[in-house]
């Protein structure tokens, strides 16, 4: 009888060995360092001094905003004759915003491509200084922008933990403060973490904190905590990073044969980014300053079947001045005049804005 | 199953169990290796000249022969509709394969995997045939060390057959030329094939898992068919978990989670991160269950 049992001991040990195993090394590769100590002001510093421009990684994204699926919405209208266009680009964007994503991102100096990887599909965007193009392998179309030449290729591309970190630096100011969190550890590199609360009583965000690569000053991880929330409602980190150029023949895309290609011509005054030329471009305005800007987009700048869709109707809680979306960052007001106000803040300050522009 | 059937079953494993006593060197210095690889090489030849095994495969086949006649035989199809891969079929024939994978991933492999590795040894034990393979010299952990190779060297025969019977009915059927990867970039004839044979390399790891859950569930009963059939809806079972966001945390951890990630190999540069996450996690499977089913044989009271 005991020698039976003994035999089944190793049938218990090996999955036992095995499930610790598989629990405990994930852990130990967060595992804090002991990184030399800088203050607050150094780290800004050091993060501001960051020079990296050639790098390949692996980012992963994940949104926990509290919104529902939206891409019923806008995919029940993207086969909607000539306005399909503007609820693909919503059903784009929202997917981005909301879902959890994997993307591989290659940045050499002008040029950049980000590949975003869905399951069995891929959308790639590959910038360099002759143009840009966007490939979505799922539909077999591309897009391709000229005339964008003065403008630098990596900021066309989708965020980056540094890009975020580029944006949160710039608004700091005295308008947050600014702690160091407990070293740690980023794509297998140490690094430190910079926690930025904003002063702001408006906003929806709690915290931002920044990873920072020990070596470089490169921000390997973002993260977005909405206010009285120990979870990140939003987190943009590598999880695998290399700080080498990448093969240069990424950068140079032809799309396949049989793509359906649309080629779309830039007005040559770019602003600083992608952002800013999407606002002159939409003729969108901002209301307040910091933290608890507001942008105002105008009625005729709204998608008119995004709005009217039964759906979205279910989404968004009827308030006194129009229609709110209220998500853990972000909160959406969809006014009865038809603008659309926008911002990180508290829906008490988005009618207040709605009601003073 | 055919009573002929179960009879060259039971014939072949006769012949295999005969076969070692009197194969070795009779006073062989080192006998034992011996045993372990005449006793693969018999149930290697065994496993694939079963009439089973042959219609499996054969049914397996079929899968991307009936995509490519049925995309010969209609119209155009549109971009976006249908699995991934088919509507780039008429473009290149070399996508058929592929196409296939991607429908026969979700069940029909599982299916052909789960009826060879649940039969391992609860197919020896219903015909009667385990005890004999038991007088050979090998001991029970060879023999189920043996049985586990015969079922790996059937998920890379499954996975061969659908990617090979795709890319010859493809280029038969279908203009065939520079293959356009997901990311947009194009590649050569030559490098898209040897694409292919690590996606079939990737899908034959991909079922290791479950070929070592089918043989634990196979020293437990000596119903074939009922370690088949647990073995499958397991399969089924995890792929359900995987598509639920509430249960999120536990889909890392589902031997189905990375099935559909050989699409990575489709990718310009190659992301090899997801073979070497499905390989540890398929590693994890076999090392588990291959435990669990070591101890219950050789606890097992052999009396067929």
């Amino acid at each position: 009888m005991t020698r039976r049992w003994t035999k089944w001991v190793p049938a218990l040990a090996i999955p036992a060995v095995v499930i610790v195993g598989a629990v405990m090394v994930p852990l130990q590769a967060g595992a804090a360092g002991d990184l030399p100590d800088k203050t607050p002001q150094q780290l800004l510093e050091f993060a501001a001094s960051s020079k990296v421009d050639a790098l390949s990684g692996t980012l992963e994204q994940t949104s926990n905003l509290g919104l529902p699926d939206l891409s019923s919405i806008t995919s029940s209208m993207s086969g909607s004759g000539a306005s399909g266009a503007s609820g693909e680009d919503v059903s784009q964007a929202l997917d981005l915003v909301t879902g959890s994503h994997t993307a591989r991102v290659f940045i050499d100096g002008s040029d950049a491509r980000m590949q975003v990887m869905d399951q069995l599909a891929e959308r790639d965007i590959v910038a360099s200084p002759d143009g840009v193009w966007f490939y979505d392998s799922d539909k077999q179309s591309a897009v391709h922008l000229t005339g964008s030449a003065q403008k630098k290729a990596a900021d066309l591309t989708a965020p980056t933990p540094q890009t975020i970190a580029n944006s949160v630096l710039g608004k700091i100011g005295d308008t947050a403060r600014v702690t160091v969190g407990k070293d740690g550890s980023v794509a297998g590199r140490p690094a430190y973490k910079l926690v930025v609360t904003p002063k702001d009583a408006d906003t929806l965000i709690g915290f931002i904190s920044l990873s920072i690569d020990a070596d470089t000053g490169l921000a390997l991880a973002a993260q977005v905590n909405a206010k009285g929330s120990s979870d990140p409602a939003f987190k943009l980190a590598f999880t695998q990073v290399t700080l080498a150029a990448p093969d240069a023949s990424l950068f140079d895309f032809t799309p396949p044969a049989g793509t359906d290609v649309t080629e779309k011509a830039l007005p040559a005054s770019g602003g600083s980014g992608e952002h800013a030329k999407g606002e002159r471009a939409a003729g969108i305005a901002t209301v307040g300053t910091g933290w608890s800007t507001v942008a105002v987009v105008p009625a005729a700048q709204v998608p008119a079947d995004v709005l009217s869709s039964p759906m979205l109707k279910s989404v968004t809680t009827a308030v006194t001045g129009g229609r709110l979306i209220s998500t853990a960052l972000v909160n959406v007001l969809i006014a009865d005049d038809g603008r659309v106000l926008v911002g990180s803040v508290t829906p008490d300050r988005l009618l207040a804005a709605a009601a003073g522009s | 199953m055919s009573t002929t059937e179960n009879a060259s079953g039971a014939e072949s494993s006769a012949i295999t169990a005969g076969l070692h006593p009197s194969s070795g060197e009779s006073v062989a210095p080192a006998p034992r290796r011996g045993v372990g690889w005449a006793l693969l090489a018999s149930e290697l030849s065994v496993l694939f000249r079963r009439r089973r095994t042959i219609a499996l495969l054969a049914a397996l086949a079929a899968i991307p022969i009936l995509i490519a006649v049925a995309i010969r035989l209609s119209s155009s199809t549109r971009a976006g509709r249908g699995p991934a891969f088919l509507d780039q079929i008429t473009q290149n024939g070399l996508f058929v394969g592929v196409a296939a994978l991607v429908v026969a991933i979700p069940l029909f492999l599982p299916l052909t995997i789960g009826v060879v590795a649940g039969d391992t040894i609860a197919g020896e034990a219903s015909h009667g045939t385990l005890r004999y393979l038991l007088m050979a010299p090998a001991g029970r952990a060879r023999l189920l060390l043996v049985k586990f190779a015969g079922a790996a060297a059937f998920c890379v025969a499954a996975a061969l057959t659908v990617v090979v019977a795709g890319t010859l009915i493809g280029a038969l059927l279908f203009p065939v030329g520079p293959v356009p990867l997901l990311s947009g970039d194009t590649v050569s004839v030559g490098e898209a094939l040897l694409r292919f044979l690590a996606i079939a390399a990737f899908v034959a790891i991909s079922m290791l898992g479950m070929s070592a859950i089918g043989l634990f569930f196979s020293t437990l009963t000596s119903v074939p068919v009922g370690a088949m059939a647990t073995t499958i809806a397991f399969a089924v079972a995890s792929q359900i978990l995987d598509a639920l966001p509430q249960v999120a945390w536990l889909h890392p951890w589902l031997f189905s989670h990375q099935w559909l990630g050989f699409a990575d190999l489709l990718r310009q540069p190659i992301s090899w991160q997801t073979f070497g996450d499905n390989a540890v996690l398929q590693a994890g499977y076999v090392v588990v269950f291959g435990a669990l089913a070591l101890a219950r044989f050789l606890t097992k009271d052999v009396l067929s």
